[in-house]
């Protein structure tokens, strides 16, 4: 392996890291974390996550009730299937539940394998090699590890995999937290009105808007 | 994307530069709430990573938290009735 040594000079001038190096102290947004603040990806995921919602309800019982896990998970899977697989988090969520999603993954994204990764056998070796002089100190070590626990799915991922698949699941979860507190807050606002509608019999989707803003 | 591919490439050769993984800390400061606030140079990589444990935990909870009211409002909304509010009200 002859790798060249030379960590310090890493900025080689065949790295083309075009898009990072004349914006970096300015503030344009790096591409995967705008991806989850577009409008786009909001109306798609609010739109995932009603009909889950709705189809977790349908699937529980008249007597039982439908238990915030079963919301959780479906937020959860909403959102996953928003990422289009194009994440490990995602995909691990995706595999995690069930087994037929499997399928349309493999279907949008060519590059799915849960076990062939060809990076999996040179960073366990190269991570004690070659790291850089951050990694080496033992809370960050630490700190890695704790963070490849709460990320789904991203436990044994070399340092630089972790943290983007961090950034992104961190980008992620913003977005479920906004999306499900509007849903919330439109509910609570529409059940308000809902009864007096329901007495009458005249459900009038525009009226209840008017009401419910 | 060809940062994609160079970085495919650097851990090939089973390398990751401290100047990448540099800017990835950095990336992540920027995205957390707490540190985007303060200067860039004075947060230490293991401050940057606490916080973003601390802050993905707190985004669980709150997920937690939404999660137990929409179960709640789900039992009590039918949603056939009022769905087309939540869509309208979403999309605006």
């Amino acid at each position: 392996m002859a790798s060249v040594p030379s960590s310090s000079s890493s900025s080689s001038p065949s790295q083309p890291k075009t898009r990072k190096k004349p914006g970096q102290n300015s503030s344009p947004p790096p591409p995967p974390q705008t991806k989850w603040q577009t409008g786009t990806q909001e109306r798609l995921y609010s739109r995932r996550l009603v009909d889950a919602l709705r189809a977790t309800r349908d699937r529980t019982q008249v007597q039982e009730s439908v238990g915030s896990r079963a919301v959780k998970e479906a937020a959860d899977s909403a959102l996953a299937l928003t990422a289009r697989g194009q994440s490990r988090w995602s995909r691990a969520i995706l595999f995690g539940r069930n087994s037929c999603r499997r399928k349309l993954l493999v279907k949008a994204g060519g590059k799915i394998r849960r076990h062939r990764r060809k990076q999996h056998g040179a960073p366990p070796v190269a991570a004690a090699a070659a790291e850089p002089g951050v990694l080496k100190e033992q809370k960050v070590k630490e700190r890695l590890r704790k963070l490849g626990r709460l990320v789904p799915g991203c436990r044994k991922l070399p340092a630089a995999t972790l943290l983007e698949e961090a950034a992104d699941y961190v980008a992620a979860l913003e977005l479920q937290v906004r999306t499900m507190r509007a849903l919330a807050e439109a509910l609570s606002a529409a059940t308000v009105s809902a009864p007096e509608e329901e007495e009458t019999e005249a459900v009038d989707p525009i009226a209840i808007a008017e009401q419910g803003s | 994307m060809s940062s994609w591919r160079s970085r495919s490439r650097q851990s090939n050769s089973s390398r990751i530069s401290e100047e990448q993984i540099n800017d990835l800390v950095s990336k992540l400061q920027m995205i957390l709430p707490e540190t985007r606030i303060r200067n860039n140079d004075r947060v230490s990589s293991a401050r940057v990573l606490q916080e973003t444990c601390n802050y993905i935990k707190s985004l669980h909870r709150e997920v937690d938290d939404l999660s137990e009211r929409l179960a709640e409002l789900l039992e009590t909304t039918d949603m056939t009735s009022s769905q087309a509010a939540i869509i309208r009200s979403l999309l605006m």
